[in-house]
């Protein structure tokens, strides 16, 4: 196999990369990694990580001098760190422990702890990275340790301490949050706190420390396993009891909003009919907060791309995920108004949302309850919205509440003065712009409250 | 020794390693002795944790690889 095929996010490794071929996701073994790989395989060390459902499975493809090639199962869409809620971030993190805890039992040892190598899937967090293992050598530390804490502890703390949204630095700190950085932002309290002091404070100071004398060398110092052992474990009991403070703003969206009850189960049967006539087996709803509406579908999904800009309602959706241990549903942190973007080497390692749910082709989009804020929160003219949804969505399920409506009314008087500047918000133009992308399919007007449903098919 | 091709671990994350961990063990002793003081005097708190703890089981091994044969 040419480096031409290699992807473009798998170069950090030199045990092997990641190509695509016609379409699949393969992996290609260097002969570097050749008796790491064997061991692991004859040991069923793979076998059992892959049971126990903690790494995503392989099938081996090729043997040849040269390399190896497997074909990993194939996830059908990529979500990273920076768009994870607090718990799943939380759960990747205990993954990853958990994984270290069971390989050095075995044997082997993770070589990196970067929260890249974990992906939500199938309803939870699960380990992609086949070959981040290597031989776990005697009284030596863990070398992934700063990797780990810079990774998935040092945002878990900012996110507890300074806000949910710290959790979005990954995607500025592609290779983890500075540890100097995550010390100087934590509150006094976190230097009292002796897990906390060692596991960051001190380590900020150690690795300031050791910075400048380096020379490469890095022979000195050596861990029983035993210590190690207390260090992963210290961090799971650590991790898995951190909590946050809800203040659910969104939380309960569904008590606060104007809808009567009659009007919401009129919304969720018509949603339910146009998504069986269409026969869509994956959706993504734009908004779709803790996945209400996502599972009143009757109809049997394959899976459901739930996002939301809203952190605690991502968390609760995650929560109820784990809770009724469903596989169909992901949820994920999303801004409509600043998508993932293009990020890394070349600005080609981690794809951007639009290039992801692009290849990703949902049979139906649902934006509900999303046009007024996109529109007179953001200022996003109808013809960028439509614009947008048409670049990703076969069939678009939109609702547009009218000018009445209390929501719509609450947004425009934050505008003031400037409120007429907003007189373009009507149904016609909204039909209008939207009939540029789309197809009329169906259009419903909702009983007893100021909102209309569309159903619409791309051009 | 694979891994020294990949990335620099940082040597004080290297050194430091030893303090974390015994850190981390007098609290995982503490916390032990505390969690069974507690069950002793009938005060432990249920859990309604969605997490499991980190020991991968057999169970979850085995029954796994059962169903995959079928």
């Amino acid at each position: 196999m040419t480096s031409s095929s290699r992807h473009s996010s798998s170069f950090r490794d030199p045990s092997g990369f990641i190509f695509v071929d016609q379409g699949i996701i393969k992996r290609s073994i260097s002969p570097l990694y050749f008796k790491q790989y064997n061991a692991l395989k004859t040991t069923d060390f793979y076998k059992k990580l892959q049971h126990a459902g903690l790494l995503i499975s392989h099938k081996e493809l090729s043997v040849s001098k040269e390399e190896i090639i497997i074909e990993p199962e194939q996830v059908s869409f990529i979500n990273y760190p920076y768009e994870w809620s607090f718990n799943q971030y939380k759960e990747a993190a205990l993954l990853t422990l958990k994984i270290q805890k069971f390989a050095l039992e075995n044997g082997f040892s993770l070589k990196d702890a970067s929260a890249f190598n974990v992906t939500f899937y199938k309803g939870k967090m699960i380990f992609i990275d086949t070959l981040s293992f290597d031989f776990y050598q005697d009284n030596s530390p863990w070398r992934a340790y700063k990797q780990f804490i810079s990774h998935f502890f040092g945002p878990l703390l900012l996110a507890k301490y300074n806000g949910l949204e710290s959790l979005k630095l990954m995607n500025s700190f592609i290779d983890g949050v500075p540890i100097k950085m995550v010390a100087s932002m934590l509150p006094f309290k976190t230097k009292l706190n002796p897990f906390l002091y060692s596991n960051i404070h001190l380590l900020a100071k150690f690795e300031d420390k050791h910075n400048e004398d380096y020379k490469g060398n890095s022979k000195a110092s050596s861990l029983s396993k035993k210590a190690q052992l207390n260090i992963i474990k210290g961090l799971y009991d650590f991790i898995k009891k951190m909590s946050i403070e809800r203040s659910s703003e969104w939380g309960n969206y569904y008590d606060k909003t104007n809808y009567a009850n009659d009007a919401f189960d009129q919304k969720a049967s018509i949603i339910d009919g146009w998504i069986n006539n269409l026969d869509a087996k994956t959706v993504i709803d734009v908004g779709g907060n803790d996945g209400t509406f996502v599972r009143k579908i009757k109809q049997e999904l394959k899976e459901a791309l739930v996002c939301d800009i809203d952190y605690n309602a991502v968390d609760a959706n995650h929560k109820y995920v784990k809770q009724h241990k469903e596989s169909y549903m992901l949820p994920f942190v999303f801004d409509v108004l600043n998508p993932s973007a293009n990020i890394g080497f070349n600005n080609k390692e981690r794809d951007s949302f639009l290039k992801r749910i692009e290849a990703y082709e949902p049979d139906v989009t649902m934006a509900l309850a999303v046009i007024h804020h996109m529109t007179l929160s953001g200022n996003i003219p109808f013809e960028m919205s439509a614009e947008f949804f048409s670049k990703f969505s076969k069939h678009l399920i939109i609702e547009f509440p009218k000018r009445n409506d209390s929501w719509v009314q609450r947004l425009l008087n934050t505008k003031g003065e400037f409120k007429a500047h907003f007189d373009f918000y009507n149904i016609n133009n909204f039909e209008s712009s939207y009939s540029n992308y789309f197809q009329l399919i169906e259009k419903v007007s909702i009983d007893n409250s100021e909102r209309v449903m569309y159903a619409y098919k791309a051009l | 020794m694979i891994h020294l091709l990949y990335f620099d671990p940082g040597l004080g994350a290297m050194i430091i390693q030893a303090i974390v961990a015994a850190v981390a063990g007098v609290l995982l002793f503490s916390k032990n002795l505390l969690y069974k003081i507690k069950l002793f005097l009938g005060i432990s708190k249920p859990n309604d944790d969605v997490f499991d703890d980190i020991d991968v089981k057999d169970s979850d091994i085995e029954s796994k690889s059962n169903s995959d044969k079928q």
